[in-house]
């Protein structure tokens, strides 16, 4: 389907490859140039080039792209309107490190920068740094410029260093990689590089350029490696096309010689198949009768019959329930009431509280006239919204901004006078039994693993803001089977691909539970906690929340807090509703689990913890700082940047550094790794809190390990805090 | 336990991917695509059925009108597809909530169309500048901002140009509005003021919908 201007406009950003259909003529002079074609990096461009074309903001893509040079498997992000992130998980053809496979397993990180949109007789131009993470295979950089000439044509031009100049930069093997080499940047001398791409119609877009790759590797060692066959000449040539929405597939050749083939799906948060959701509308405002109709109503002597909050509060419960909402509590007087609201259907804040608005205005006597909405989460209040109920009359269904003008945001105290709880929501008993399934999908030894089973789990809140929580898992089948860590070359301390101690190996000798450099396996030991054949509890805790003051919030979580790691682990935070900064720290002391994962321990036990800083800026940025000491007893900080958009999409990267050599630390020489939430509700319609997490993470290595307790506040407050809440605010009346 | 009935256990397990509990809030990533899968298959399945006892739309409407005491209009999806009988849920002035029994609702302010709920691509607020036009049959020029729910879950603005004057048949008033590169036409009947039949634009997705009273 081709998008019309009108929808382009109201998504704000349509689907790249959408885009890409959208052909010439109407959509060529206003628009950012937008790629129409992905090349083999899995970024916007030509097939092996670069280009100075972006992807719309915010889209989230793969590629992966197969030719007798090896297999790129790329994870592209635009981070910015201007800047383009790509993860690269490659399989080199053609080379022998000291495994001797044939082939090497190499990741690798680009950025590239749109410096100059389009814009009259001037071009695009993009700077680029590819594979700057050490130096590596790909290492190269680029600046480059595209100019559309005729709407389906745009040629691109530039200059480009190391691989993108036919001179690939020495691969120093015998240090940990993972640091970038400034020093390299820009020099060795530039060869330039042209493509032409041609977009035959709306699915077909046709890409030749020249070239200057070789697709040599060059180590250290003196010994250099030919990926694949050497190209005749520095002419490719692709072809493209894209089907569906966002998909788009495409045939390639290098240097007349080398054919490939690769797959693109990408993605754009802002367009949803039902953007408004397909959720019931809501049940509508009931003003209120004139006061003559209802004179005993509007007096506020119904107030005096110690029957009526009980009856107002039950009809109003029942009300929420329908609607998803948990009316945990209530005070209620002649003239103002409050409710205490936990939300366990929307994922804007704001659409369960314009839901709850909605509803008082059809429980409540006519003399209230002030409502306060205080959300809860865990049975702790984290803000409330004031409204007067003449402003929810009078701007029903009008732009949400003016609602919000109208209200109040405030923090919430732990308490308030004559609060009521309802009866029947503590304590508060839930269960389910449910498939699970473990994905391993970026594993370069391993391939795509994967373990299916079954998960009962269980919650009981005892009262609010203490609850017991349990699950207990059995595997069906799976390839995620339990070994040990991997071995190492007695001589060169190398470890060996694909040899890893057996569990049997393993458990036998408590040396191996620590490297050979002293550091103790936390996290490296991993897989000795997956293939469980008998039934194993992943976690088994009792967590407690309160709020001693408005603006702060405590967590103790004791028991089996994640797979490998039971103890204690305690938190507190100070965030105000209305501020974006927050401060927190975490002291956990927790013991390693045994490998079956039921009650038994190990003997490694550490404490461990960090002060953190958090931020919200502008645009669903937020930004995390965590400084303290991680599972190994190792210390550094961690940096997470996180994208958010108001539907609940989250792309977030972080960084991990610590005081451990790079030897210790391992191969990438720092943790880094990139998360992304995606809520069910964007792709169904449907109205739910559920989300589908990733992690992807280069390397599982045992410095910078964090503890994966569950339910950590900041996330957990943050909902009805003012930078998420206004965030989803349009919600307000849906 | 041997290799077959462990894979014919996963299949079960799979299979009832819904899985079984007490928190219905909650019923996971399976849950979810299930009962959506489900809800495709139903109506892929409804559509299919060759409408068995083809009610009419004035069937339906007599029907309703039997039934329901209070006000009702019939309204025509056409990219929809369907029309049906939407019943008065509430009041709030001049401004009117109807709801389809799945609880779909339209928004009309006597008649002039301000917001849908519950149709996936729902109009937010319509805010006609030309309304007081439009009930005064007289011609002229106005602003239409039409805001939606968007994909990035922001709600957006839309801005049209809109012209009024009298359509090509007696008593109707035709808006005529453009904007983003796209143009189209809402056609009132007006009687002393009020929007007695009209058909009127959602929004890109939705198209147009023909709304018509059956009991003010």
């Amino acid at each position: 389907m081709r998008r019309s201007p009108i929808l382009r406009r109201l998504m704000a950003t349509s689907l790249p490859v959408a885009l890409v259909l959208g052909s010439a003529g109407t959509t060529a002079v206003a628009e950012p140039m937008y790629a129409r074609n992905m090349s083999t990096y899995g970024l916007g461009g030509g097939i092996d080039t670069p280009t100075a074309e972006t992807l719309p903001d915010g889209t989230l893509g793969a590629t992966v792209s197969w030719s007798d040079y090896g297999r790129r498997s790329s994870v592209v992000f635009q981070a910015l309107p201007g800047l383009t992130t790509v993860l690269r998980y490659s399989r080199v053809e053609g080379i022998n490190d000291y495994r001797n496979d044939g082939y090497i397993s190499d990741r690798s990180l680009d950025l590239r920068y749109q410096v100059l949109d389009e814009q009259g007789w001037r071009p695009a131009v993009a700077v680029g740094l590819q594979d700057f993470l050490g130096t590596g295979v790909y290492s190269g950089e680029y600046i480059v410029a595209t100019k559309t000439v005729t709407p389906s044509v745009r040629v691109s031009a530039g200059l480009g260093w190391g691989v993108l100049a036919g001179k690939p930069r020495i691969i120093d093997n015998s240090g940990q990689g993972g640091e970038p080499n400034v020093d390299d940047w820009f020099r060795s001398g530039a060869k330039p590089f042209a493509s032409v791409s041609w977009q035959v119609n709306d699915r077909l877009n046709l890409v030749a350029e020249y070239s200057n790759e070789e697709y040599v590797a060059k180590y250290r060692s003196g010994s250099a490696f030919q990926q694949g066959d050497e190209p005749d000449n520095g002419l490719n040539l692709g072809a493209y096309y894209s089907f569906g929405d966002s998909y788009q597939v495409g045939v390639y050749s290098i240097g007349g010689n080398t054919f490939g083939a690769q797959f693109s799906i990408l993605l754009n948060p802002r367009q949803a198949p039902y953007p408004s959701g397909l959720e019931k509308a809501p049940a509508p405002v009931r003003p209120r009768p004139a006061p003559a109709a209802d004179p005993d109503g509007w007096s506020g002597v119904w107030a005096q019959d110690p029957t009526a909050q009980p009856a107002i509060q039950t009809a109003l419960g029942d009300a929420m329930a329908k609607e998803g909402q948990i009316l945990e509590s209530m005070a209620l007087s002649s003239n103002r009431a409050e409710v205490r609201l936990r939300n366990n259907r929307y994922i804007n804040q704001a659409e369960a509280i314009g839901h709850t608005a909605r509803l008082m205005t059809r429980a409540l006597p006519p003399s209230v006239e002030t409502f306060v909405i205080t959300s809860t989460t865990q049975g702790v209040p984290t803000s409330s919204v004031t409204l007067r109920r003449s402003d929810v009359e009078r701007l029903e269904n009008t732009e949400a901004g003016q609602i919000a003008d109208a209200s109040i945001l405030s923090d919430a105290a732990a308490g308030a006078p004559g609060l009521v709880r309802s009866e029947g929501v503590y304590p508060r008993f839930r269960w389910s039994i449910k498939p699970y399934v473990d994905l391993g999908i970026f594993s370069a030894e391993d391939g795509l693993t994967h373990e299916v089973g079954a998960e009962a789990r269980a919650s009981y809140e005892i009262a609010p803001g203490l609850i017991l929580t349990g699950a207990l898992r059995q595997r069906a089948f799976g390839n995620i089977d339990q070994r040990g860590p991997g071995r190492r070359d007695p001589q060169t301390g190398q470890p060996i691909r694909g040899e890893h101690y057996t569990p049997e190996e393993y458990e036998a000798n408590p040396a191996l539970e620590t490297t050979p450099e002293g550091v103790p396996r936390v996290r490296s030991d991993t897989r000795m906690y997956t293939g469980n054949k008998s039934p194993v509890i992943p976690e088994l805790t009792l967590a407690w929340y309160a709020k001693p003051t408005p603006t702060v919030y405590t967590r103790v979580t004791a028991g089996l807090l994640e797979r490998a790691y039971g103890g204690v682990s305690t938190e507190v935070l100070w965030k105000p509703a209305n501020s974006p900064l927050a401060f927190g720290a975490e002291v956990n002391r927790v013991k390693k689990r045994d490998f079956d994962q039921l009650f038994d321990f190990r003997d490694y036990e550490v404490t461990m913890g960090h002060v953190s800083a958090y931020y919200e800026f502008t645009q669903g940025f937020t930004a995390q700082l965590d400084v303290g000491k991680y599972l190994a007893g190792d210390k550094g900080a961690t940096l997470t940047l996180t994208r958010e958009f108001a539907n609940g999409w989250r792309i977030g990267a972080y960084a991990t550094k610590t005081d451990l050599s790079a030897e210790e630390f391992g191969e990438g020489s720092f943790d880094k790794g990139i998360t992304l939430s995606i809520p069910l509700g964007w792709a169904t319609g449907q109205p739910s809190r559920e989300r589908v997490d990733a992690n992807l993470r280069s390397l599982s290595r045992d410095g910078g390990a964090q503890l994966n307790v569950r339910d950590r506040l900041y996330d957990r407050v943050r909902d009805s805090h003012s930078v998420k809440l206004y965030e989803g605010w349009g919600r307000f009346w849906r | 336990m041997n290799g077959a009935l462990k894979i014919t256990l996963a299949a079960a397990l799979l299979a009832g991917l819904a899985g079984c509990g007490n928190d219905s809030e909650g019923t996971g990533p399976f849950g979810i695509l299930a009962q959506t899968a489900g809800q495709v298959v139903a109506q892929r399945s409804a559509a299919e059925q060759p409408a068995a006892p083809a009610r009419s739309p004035e069937d339906a409407a007599a029907e309703a009108l039997r039934v329901n005491p209070g006000p009702l209009i019939q309204a025509g999806f056409e990219n929809l597809g369907r029309t049906t009988v939407m019943a008065m849920t509430g009041q709030n002035g001049a401004m009117r909530t109807y709801m389809t029994p799945a609880e779909e609702a339209l928004i009309l302010r006597d008649g002039m169309l301000v917001g849908t709920r519950g149709l996936g691509n729902d109009l937010s607020v319509a805010e006609p500048g030309t309304e007081s036009l439009i009930r005064a049959g007289a011609a002229g020029t106005g602003t239409r901002i039409m805001r939606y729910f968007a994909g990035d879950g922001v709600e957006r603005p839309l801005q049209f140009t809109c012209t009024v004057g009298a359509g090509p048949a007696p008593g109707v008033t035709v808006e005529t509005c453009e904007g983003h590169g796209a143009r189209f036409q809402n056609s009132y009947m007006v009687q002393g003021g009020q929007i007695a039949v009209s058909r009127q634009w959602i929004g890109p997705v939705l198209g147009f919908v023909t709304i018509q009273t059956l009991r003010p």
